[in-house]
């Protein structure tokens, strides 16, 4: 059949994906096509001197993650995942079945990037008062995933895709790692074990999966990346610099990160990239 | 406990733009629903329940579960409904990809851009309305020659960012431009998609959404 002739050299064409290496929605497309058991050809952006490929790929946000497949471009990391879904139906699908369940997997999965995401920006990119309140706001957003966990949705699970993770744990826990980087950078509390047992019992599961360990960078290249951002926001923010320069963190909002030990140039360059990315 | 309603029924506020998603998407589906006007200054018990997260309109309800964020209703309907017409392009996986991308687009760009215009005022209102020709453009850039985002069907890109099409009178007295001069073939497909009955019957006149919004203006103090 034509039709199916067609999907099978379509599938089989290469994956190519433009990413960050600090990039959480880099990762989440990483560990997606890893547990999929897709192979792909990875390029690392520099996003302060982005790529004329990038641009051309992804012109409207020029951004990454961008995978390509087959010559064609697929932007934004939940946009991606549900591609692959939908072109690899067959390799262990990332949305449940059930119409129900998927519709609230979307929904957690936009309230991570609309809301939890941002607040935890919000810490690392904040000080005094103004990062109090974005605490507060991180562990308002966090109540309402582990009251979920407890009594709700996800009542029982050992991931939010049940016995297996799903989209919701790829992008939740692609960004989550960062909460014990800022913890240490900052030195706030942000996910307490004691505060949120089954969301910390749940990010241990997920860490421990081999292709989870494959895909996040070791810890101390995130302290050391996130320190040095914070030093110099801090550093700018001292001197009375750009306000506006808080938005360039390497936070789960942080699509598009410099490398470790940026200078200040390539930070007001790439402030203005920062986006949720759903 | 009482039983769950059975059905569909919709929690929505009558000139959202994103509640008519929902309205146009039923429509054309051919599904029965119940219409439950919010008082969003009072909100109900039932939408308080529905959407505890956000406490936003619009929220569907099926047999009494609720479905949240206009988008994702959309989805829901297609998937939960699989017998009535797609609004994303069936077994076209980059179509589909691509289907979400724009009506995303819609979602990050329209309505914040289009609430700056009328909302703010000189340097910034002038910033708003680069922004919104530019957003125009760029859809316009994305529909091409074809008469629908969806190709020869009305489909998930139209039904996302139609509604909007009530608000740009608005958004051209405020902005001072023309649609049909700065993107003359999305004003085409405007026309065009209002000739649908899903759409007539389910968006407002142009005028009554400008009024609306000087009502919005009085209550924020925005002058």
């Amino acid at each position: 059949m034509e039709g199916k002739e067609e999907n099978a050299s379509a599938e089989a064409a290469p994956l190519k994906l433009l990413g960050s290496w600090a990039s959480s929605y880099t990762h989440r497309v990483q560990l997606a096509l890893r547990l999929k058991g897709l192979e792909f050809e990875y390029a690392e952006e520099d996003l302060a001197n982005k790529s004329d490929e990038l641009l051309r790929l992804n012109p409207v946000y020029k951004k990454v993650p961008v995978l390509v497949h087959g010559g064609r471009a697929l932007p934004e990391s939940v946009i991606i995942l549900q591609y692959l879904d939908d072109a690899w139906p067959e390799r262990r699908p990332l949305l449940p079945a059930d119409a129900f369940d998927r519709a609230l997997a979307r929904f957690w999965c936009h309230f991570a990037d609309d809301k939890l995401g941002p607040a935890v920006g919000a810490v690392f990119t904040s000080t005094g008062e103004e990062q109090e309140a974005a605490v507060r706001q991180v562990h308002e957003n966090l109540a309402l995933v582990e009251a979920e966990l407890r009594e709700g949705a996800f009542k029982g699970r050992r991931f939010f895709g049940g016995d297996e993770v799903g989209l919701l744990d790829v992008v939740l826990g692609c960004g989550s790692y960062w909460l014990a980087v800022f913890e240490e950078v900052t030195g706030v509390r942000l996910v307490d074990a004691d505060a949120f047992p089954l969301f910390h019992a749940w990010l241990r599961d997920f860490e421990a999966l081999d292709e989870v360990r494959e895909t996040i960078p070791a810890v101390d290249r995130l302290l050391e990346y996130a320190r040095g951002v914070r030093h110099m926001l801090l550093g700018l923010a001292g001197a009375g610099g750009a306000g506006g320069a808080g938005a360039d963190a390497p936070s789960s909002t942080a699509a598009d990160a410099p490398t470790a030990s940026p200078p200040p140039a390539a930070a007001t360059a790439t402030a203005a990239d920062i986006a949720v990315d759903i | 406990m009482a039983a769950e309603k059975k059905g569909l029924q919709l929690l929505d506020f009558w000139v959202s733009p994103f509640g008519q998603r929902c309205r146009i998407a039923m429509a054309e589906k051919g599904l029965a629903y119940e219409y439950l006007e919010q008082d969003l200054g009072n909100k109900s018990e039932l939408l308080l329940r529905s959407n505890p997260v956000h406490k936003k309109i619009p929220v569907l309800l099926h047999d009494g579960r609720p479905v949240c964020e206009s988008l994702i209703i959309l989805q829901y309907l297609d998937e939960a409904f699989p017998s009535t017409p797609a609004l994303l392009p069936a077994g076209d996986p980059y179509a589909r990809a691509q289907a979400r991308f724009w009506a995303d687009y819609v979602d990050k760009k329209v309505y914040d851009c289009g609430s700056r215009l009328w909302k703010l005022k000189g340097e910034p209102q002038a910033e708003a309305r680069k922004e919104m020709v530019e957003i125009l453009k760029t859809l316009e850039g994305a529909l091409g020659e074809k008469p629908y985002f969806g190709g020869d069907t009305f489909g998930f890109v139209d039904v996302a960012f139609v509604p909007f099409t009530a608000w740009f009178l608005s958004y051209e007295r405020y902005g001072e431009f023309s649609v049909a001069e700065v993107a003359p073939k999305l004003a085409a497909w405007a026309k065009r998609c209002g000739e649908r009955e899903s759409v007539a019957k389910n968006l407002h006149p142009p005028e009554k959404v400008y009024e609306f919004i000087g009502v919005l203006k009085k209550k924020y103090g925005v002058e």
